[in-house]
């Protein structure tokens, strides 16, 4: 009898023991397939490649995005050109049609999106709704550049960037904001001290690095894998403008300073100078995009941006430079167009191009080309009367965009050292009297033009 | 062999039989030996999967817990940044549980300190009259509200019920009086303060002293009381020292469920009072309003620029009515707080407005005109691509149909180069001189108190010209004067779009408030349909008012305008009168009828090239001014204009006031 108990007691053993198992190896599954998404998925059938991380995250991150309205984009440099590159292939494929996961599926650490904050309904939904579906959301916020400008304001802090990551893949969404001067701009990416800096290899992100500045872009909407998304219509302009995105603010800071010490000229003729340099400054701005050649504030009308994020009132001209090798001989021609006649041209495409346009109201524009060496970048000037050259030295400088009289406009991203090779270390210190043959520091002379070509080299109209 | 082997076999085959059952229970033993022996492996066995299965489930578990852990990170950052707003939160949920209260109440000086931290003084002359109430909360020490009642005038106790009536229980309330606190505190008032379980309160008399400390609906923590001897003299000084207890963080918290919204009433209701069922634990007033969005809304992505200073019930009261109102978009509204309050931040945040803070800059109308200009600046910063953007002061009500009023004729400032503004507000829309909800007008002043902006006008006019912060200019006064105005005009409603409430302000007081704003008429019909905006444009205007004056019947000029009976008792009629304007700045008899008509009078609004527009019992009534105004012509040659002399002229008469 006792016997025939043990083995009741045995097999009951073994059967609550093997129901309990049981349950534990449901759950186990259960519990591993709701959080953690990867490997564990169904299959798909005959549609290679939709089970991989990154396609689930963009899915994932687009439902959510679609579903509560946020204006998103896709930017991320690798995806555009993949999608251009078969862009034909991405036409024809209507949703769900897509056999094979081709782009958003190919390895990576990050896929890039774009949200277009002006456009956004409901302020952070999403960022909540994104971390109930599993995401790993951090977001980086900052002061509003756009209140800078202005005397001693402060507002809520503005988002900058968001990066959501599932399992392995993250999503890095970009807050594009809207500027003065028809751009979109989005900030630095500069992790708080408390922040885990192993959340996503950061330096392999290709936004944020420092604040950026882009055209507005048209976007479409394509079906990628078959996912719907926004990206820019011209996605090659929109890649190629990424590496010169770079954006640099105006100091407003010690522009407050300077004008504390040197008071603002707020005369009637100071304010109308401003009034048409600016328009000068705009009405040669769009005639040189239009052309497609590039240009930045330079001498006196950058020294006014750097120093007092304003025009000088009495610097009398506006000064831009171009690359001699984006010289395009219909320059004089588009100014005329545009109502601007040329006024003097000095030197050749060769050496040491000036070229001045006649503005309203007197203005002048001046247009130095530059020219450039194994360890610097020059430009020339002639003196019209004895025909003698000038010679203006500069360090290398790469081109950056920073805004100014509600444009985006390009200034020397090396600010600092170029407005000290023109104006020295006392450049902070407004001097009215300004001689451009003697006063810069960076002036070297260049000899003489020869008679014979005087005609070409110095032409006065 | 063949016999004798089967022999030994069938021996043992007996045997055998005769063991077998030994045989067969000793196998079986055997067998049920390995049974048992491969059962007890098996569980054995079973057992081990099973543990093992155990650990890997619990390392399996504490690794996702630990990536779960990892998810929720920034957002306790987030709430530490919240913890950081509120520091006594955190103190107070610490081991102290005991805050010491001292409170002092004296002819010339009263104090309030918690914890050693002064949170009340005031012992400026003339100023801070009456009873002084502070509102702490009962778990933090967090002062959430302050507030001051001057007692001694009239209506301020009533002022002084509503708002502790709306205090929510178990609050700690703290009183002191300053100078004199009685001699308008009626029954209704010491009623409530016996409720509180006041000793003294109640029995307050002339130029007493006073001092309490108390729970909202609980004891009494300590009250000091001293009485004026005589009518002359004050009360003696008193100082109240007391502990109060803390009590529990959640006690102090009401549990609405756990949404986003509620989220921000939690933050907001633990840290300010005063603003009634806002904070009540049960159905609590919403804080999000939905209004029925306009079809075709020309506006939707117009800012919408709040200028705000530091009245916090105000602004709570506006953005109530500017987000119940149709068509509203909050993500297009910026509220521009002139100085670092917090209070009216947290008036932003409840509502989950974007607020932007200004340090101020110079004084009194110069620090206004400032804080405008920056705030517009910043505006059309924030908004690049805007063309317009609308103006809000604090103090205003917003029809439920602005929107639908500014969608209809903001077409108007972008085809009509002769405009300046569109404004919600007319000068002389009362109650007794506004009737149609469908008509606009043209105007020559700018009335502001709900206006658009046009981009252009701002930017290239008003920016570069803004009056700087060393004259102390008022900003609409400036932008009246003629060098910006520049002939321009207003489109206006017959009927306001807002109403200025506000009593409390720079260049406002109760009195002032009383006679040119409270019986102002404010539109309450939703979707009013605008009549012939396009008729608003510089040369249809002129048609238009050619047309009604070609149909007005001319009063007769023999009776006095300021009877009631200059204008006949009929409905629906056109009348015109015609007074005497010399020339175009000449205002006299136009100011004595706006007085006797009880309308506007400090300055002179709302004309068009000398003609006013306004309602009288229900009938169109135009008022030329002759021979200034160009409509002159229309004059019949038997009438003669009517003159009204000015008084003679008094000393301190009100000068031209402004609202602020």
């Amino acid at each position: 009898m006792s016997r025939i108990n043990k083995n009741v007691v045995l097999a009951l053993l073994i059967l609550t023991s093997s129901a309990f198992l049981l349950f534990q190896l449901y759950y186990y599954k259960h519990y591993l397939s709701a959080k953690n998404a990867a490997g564990l998925s169904k299959s798909k059938g005959s549609r290679i490649g939709f089970d991989s991380i990154q396609w689930r995250a963009v899915k994932k991150f687009i439902m959510l995005t679609s579903k509560q309205n946020v204006p998103v984009f896709l930017i991320d440099p690798l995806m555009l050109e993949l999608i251009d590159k078969n862009f034909e292939q991405v036409k024809n494929t209507s949703y769900g049609s897509t056999s094979e996961c081709k782009f958003f599926c190919v390895p990576r650490d990050f896929t890039t999106f774009a949200l277009q904050y002006h456009l956004r309904k409901n302020e952070e939904g999403w960022f909540r709704i994104a971390e109930n579906m599993g995401f790993q959301c951090i977001k980086i916020e900052s002061k509003d550049p756009r209140l800078d400008g202005i005397d001693s304001l402060s507002g809520t802090e503005i988002p900058l960037h968001y990066i959501c990551k599932l399992a392995t893949h993250a999503i890095h969404l970009v807050v594009f904001h809207e500027r003065s001067g028809n751009y979109l701009w989005h900030g630095h990416l500069r992790l708080k001290e408390h922040l885990d800096r192993k959340f996503v290899p950061f330096r392999k992100l290709r936004f944020g690095r420092y604040p950026g500045a882009f055209d507005r872009p048209e976007l479409q909407q394509v079906t990628v894998d078959g996912l719907e998304v926004l990206i820019p219509k011209d996605p090659v302009h929109f890649v190629e403008e990424i590496p010169h995105s770079r954006f640099i603010e105006c100091r407003y800071k010690e522009a407050r300073a300077f004008f504390q010490q040197y008071l603002d000229d707020n005369t009637v003729e100071a304010m109308a100078f401003r009034k048409s340099a600016k328009e000068l400054l705009q009405l040669a701005a769009k005639t040189l995009n239009k052309l497609g050649v590039p240009f930045w504030m330079s001498s006196g009308t950058c020294l006014g941006w750097y120093r007092q994020c304003n025009i000088i009132p009495y610097s009398k001209d506006v000064d831009l430079g171009i690359f001699i090798q984006d010289y395009k001989s219909d320059i004089i021609l588009a100014f005329q167009d545009a109502g601007l006649p040329l006024k003097h041209k000095f030197g050749k495409v060769e050496d040491s191009l000036e070229l001045s346009f006649q503005g309203k109201d007197d203005v002048k524009l001046d247009i130095f080309f530059f020219y450039e060496e194994a360890d610097h970048m020059w430009n020339g000037g002639t003196q019209a009367k004895t025909g003698k050259k000038f010679k203006y030295l500069f360090p290398k400088f790469t081109l950056c965009w920073t805004e100014f009289v509600d444009m985006k406009i390009h200034v020397p991203c090396e600010t600092l050292e170029y407005i000290e090779a023109n104006y020295g270390k006392t450049w902070k210190i407004p001097v009215k009297t300004w001689d451009w043959k003697r006063s810069p520091p960076n002036v070297q002379p260049n000899g003489i033009w020869p008679i014979s070509e005087w005609d070409e080299v110095i032409q006065l109209y | 062999m063949d016999d004798w082997k089967p022999s030994p076999l069938i021996k043992p085959f007996g045997a055998r039989k005769k063991r077998s059952w030994y045989l067969t229970w000793k196998y079986k033993l055997t067998n049920q030996r390995a049974l048992r022996r491969f059962c007890q492996t098996g569980a054995v066995l079973f057992l081990l999967v099973t543990v093992i299965v155990n650990i890997k489930l619990i390392l399996d578990t504490r690794r996702a817990i630990s990536e779960a852990n990892e998810d929720p990170e920034p957002e306790q950052d987030y709430d530490e940044a919240l913890g950081r707003l509120e520091p006594p939160r955190r103190r107070g949920s610490g081991p102290r549980r005991v805050l010491d209260v001292e409170v002092y109440s004296s002819r010339s000086k009263v104090y309030v300190a918690v914890d050693g931290t002064t949170v009340l003084e005031d012992e400026a002359r003339e100023q801070g009259r009456g009873i002084h109430v502070i509102v702490l909360n009962q778990a933090t020490g967090h002062v959430m509200a302050k507030r001051v009642f001057d007692t001694y005038s009239p209506h301020e106790d009533e002022a002084m019920v509503l708002f502790l009536n709306m205090v929510a229980p178990g609050r700690v309330l703290i009183c002191t009086v300053k100078d004199e606190g009685s001699f308008h505190l009626k029954d209704t008032a010491k009623a409530l303060l016996r409720s509180l379980g006041s000793q003294a309160g109640p029995a307050l008399g002339w130029r007493d002293t006073w001092a309490f400390v108390g729970r909202k609906g609980g004891p009494v923590l300590g009250e000091k009381h001293s009485k004026s001897p005589a009518l002359s003299s004050w009360g003696d000084p008193v100082l109240l020292k007391t502990d109060v207890p803390l009590s529990s963080a959640e006690e102090a918290e009401c549990h609405w469920a756990d949404t986003e919204l509620n989220r921000r009433r939690r933050r907001f209701c633990s840290k300010v009072e005063g603003y009634g069922s806002v904070c009540s634990c049960k159905d609590p007033t919403p804080i999000e309003f939905s209004p029925d969005p306009l079809p075709d809304n020309k506006v939707l992505n117009v800012p919408v620029a709040v200028i705000a200073g530091n009245r916090p019930n105000y602004l709570y009261r506006m953005l109530r009515s500017l987000l119940s109102a149709q068509g509203v978009s909050p993500q297009m509204i910026t509220v521009f707080i002139d100085g670092y309050y917090e209070e009216p931040m947290d008036v932003v945040a409840l509502f989950g407005l974007r607020g932007i803070q200004h340090t101020p800059i110079s004084i009194k109308n110069a620090r206004v005109s400032q804080h405008y200009k920056a705030s517009l600046t910043a505006t059309f910063n924030l908004f690049p691509e805007a063309k317009f953007a609308v103006v809000l002061e604090e103090d205003l009500d917003i029809a439920v149909d602005f929107f639908s009023f500014l969608s209809q004729s903001i077409h108007l400032l972008e085809e009509d180069d002769s405009l300046y503004c569109i404004s919600a507000w007319n000068d002389q829309g009362y109650e007794h001189t506004a009737e149609d909800p469908a008509l606009l007008y043209r105007v020559e002043t700018m009335p502001g108190l709900g206006w658009v902006l046009r981009r252009s006008l701002y930017k290239e006019e008003l920016e570069p010209k803004w009056p700087t912060p060393e004259k102390l200019w008022d900003w609409d006064m400036w932008m009246r004067m003629p060098e910006q105005r520049r002939g321009r005009e207003c489109i206006i409603p017959d009927i306001s779009r807002s109403y200025h409430f506000g009593i409390v302000g720079l260049n406002m007081n109760g009195y002032f408030h009383e006679a040119y704003f409270k019986k102002h008429k404010l539109n309450t019909v939703p979707g009013v349909q605008l009549r012939n905006v396009d008729s608003l444009k510089k040369e249809a205007y002129e048609v238009e008012i050619h047309r009604l004056l070609s149909e007005a019947e001319v009063l007769d000029h023999s009776k006095n305008p300021c009877e009631d009976s200059f204008l006949p008792d009929t409905e629906g009629h056109i009348y015109v009168a015609f007074i005497r304007m010399e020339k175009d700045d000449d205002f006299t008899t136009w100011t004595q009828l706006a007085k006797c008509l009880h309308i506007w009078d400090l300055d002179v609004r709302g004309n068009h090239r000398g003609l006013w527009r306004l309602f009288r019992k229900k009938n169109h009534f135009l008022v030329v001014g002759v021979p200034a105004s160009p409509y002159s012509v229309k004059k019949p040659t038997s009438v003669t204009p009517i003159f009204l002399e000015p008084p003679p002229k008094e000393e301190g008469a009100p000068g031209a006031a402004e609202q602020t």
